[in-house]
């Protein structure tokens, strides 16, 4: 997928952003902290696992996502994020 | 102009605080560094169970909670990944899966809270431990009442969990806190034996130990040259009388100094001292009336009122249970069943607030007497009354 077309939709760069800002987080979770439907959020999660970026947990019944660490997308993604932040707080 | 405080920092007289040194617990503090001696070597190829024993305010917590920072401190400057996790099992109403997210959170902070049983969480642990290569020290303050909620089974899952992965590395470790074995002879044979293999029993101090801890604890806290050292000899004596209570002793200490800046003193007097120990409660500290639960609480201030009023020594478990149902009428609280009074008791007396006797003269079958050997009713009620209406 094309780089715009990854960054081009607002929930997921509010999910790019939460996660970001607080490590693991599990599909309802991220779906009620962003106001966004289950399967929305779901879907929304399986692209950016497969482009790379983020990389899915399962502890039991449990799915939890994250930054995938071994991906240089990933920590790109990640440090733009860190750096807009910082820049946008001062 | 205001005077000046006799306090330098009295967070060093803090319930929480852990000093760098712990007087007269060098010995146990090697210990139990040679017990965990291969976390810093070979951390993955085996586990550690301790047992810490020992009275109110001997320094089990302060013990546990100085080698966990000190050990951290060795284990991440080799690079190993490892934690000190320790929670106490009152505040979690002794319940595993309340433990074990308590446990988990330190690791995976969002991990959904509701949902998981211990099983679940157990399993989630050791995966996260596994992904994140990590090692811990899981310390289980009063564990009495883990034991008396959670039972054989609990226990046994904890200390077996190994064996359940044989050839995998090993990831938790485990510290037990209780007063004594006596809650632990509730537990079958087998689980008592894998928590048994390591004991630290610590005995109470002496005066001249106390002295010591009060004068490092002068020296943290105070200004310089503001208590006189008959005052830390008085302190000493007195937590001697509480059965060589540092925790009493502390306390006194900054509740005396409380008093010298009250009355905007230069120093710390043997009055000060004086009047610190008519305005606390003996035995039981304010802190272990603060971690009981709404009932338990009614329950002991119904206690309170009932020796208040009578003269006698003894109160049978229906006179109480009758007091304890005014005192929730009073408050608009539903009343709990007898059963649960009875759980209140013990637990109350587990605690040393109450005591718990039976009596076999009763008419038929065995019957619970109360009684309040230590705290005078008065005090106890005025304590009470003061919780329950703050919540």
């Amino acid at each position: 997928m094309k780089i715009e077309e990854v960054f081009s939709s607002k929930p997921r760069m509010k999910i790019l952003r939460l996660v970001a800002r607080l490590g693991a987080l599990n599909v309802s979770d991220i779906a009620r902290r962003i106001n966004l439907n289950y399967s929305t959020t779901n879907e929304h999660l399986k692209l950016l696992e497969a482009e790379g970026i983020l990389q899915q947990r399962v502890y039991g019944r449990i799915r939890m996502y994250r930054f995938n660490g071994r991906s240089n997308k990933a920590i790109a993604v990640q440090n733009l994020i860190e750096v807009w932040e910082q820049v946008n707080k001062q | 102009m205001s005077h000046q405080s006799v306090f330098k920092d009295e967070a060093k007289l803090d319930i929480n605080y852990v000093p760098h040194r712990l007087p007269h617990r060098g010995k146990e503090h090697r210990l139990l560094m040679e017990f965990f001696n291969f976390l810093l070597r070979f951390p993955e190829r085996m586990t550690q169970r301790v047992i810490i024993t020992g009275d109110v305010g001997t320094g089990k917590t302060a013990l546990a909670q100085r080698f966990g920072a000190d050990i951290t401190v060795k284990a991440n400057k080799q690079g190993i990944n490892f934690r000190y996790v320790h929670i106490n099992c009152r505040e979690y109403r002794g319940k595993l899966f309340l433990i074990l997210q308590h446990a988990l959170a330190v690791f995976r902070p969002t991990f959904p809270r509701r949902g998981y049983s211990a099983e679940e969480l157990l399993r989630t642990l050791v995966q996260v431990l596994d992904e994140e290569k990590a090692y811990i020290i899981l310390t289980l303050d009063e564990f009495d009442a883990f034991i008396e909620q959670e039972g054989s089974e609990a226990v046994y899952k904890l200390t077996r969990l190994q064996e359940m992965r044989s050839g995998k590395p090993q990831r938790i470790s485990l510290i037990s806190i209780l007063r004594d074995l006596k809650s632990t002879e509730s537990l079958g044979a087998s689980a008592r034996s894998t928590l048994q293999r390591n004991l630290i029993s610590l005995e109470r101090y002496q005066k001249d130990q106390l002295t010591d801890i009060l004068n490092d604890r002068v020296a943290m806290a105070f200004e310089p040259s503001t208590v006189q050292e008959e005052v830390v000899d008085l302190i000493s004596e007195l937590a001697v009388s509480e059965s060589g209570n540092a925790r009493f002793a502390i306390e006194l200490l900054w509740r005396a100094g409380k008093y010298a800046d009250a009355g905007d003193m230069d120093d710390v007097t043997p009055e000060c001292v004086r009047k610190a120990v008519s305005s606390i409660i003996p035995t039981v500290r304010r802190s272990e009336l603060a971690s009981l639960g709404l009932h338990e609480k009614l329950f002991l201030l119904g206690v309170a009122r009932f020796f208040k009023e009578s003269q006698s020594a003894y109160a049978s478990l229906s006179e109480v249970e009758r007091a304890y149902a005014v005192v929730c009428e009073e408050f608009g609280e539903q009343p709990r069943s007898h059963t649960q009074l009875w759980k209140y008791a013990q637990l109350l007396s587990a605690l040393g607030i109450l005591k718990t006797e039976v009596a076999t003269k009763a008419k038929r079958g065995r019957s619970t007497c109360v009684s309040l050997p230590s705290i005078p009713a008065y005090e106890l009620e005025k304590e009470l009354s003061a919780a329950v209406k703050r919540r």
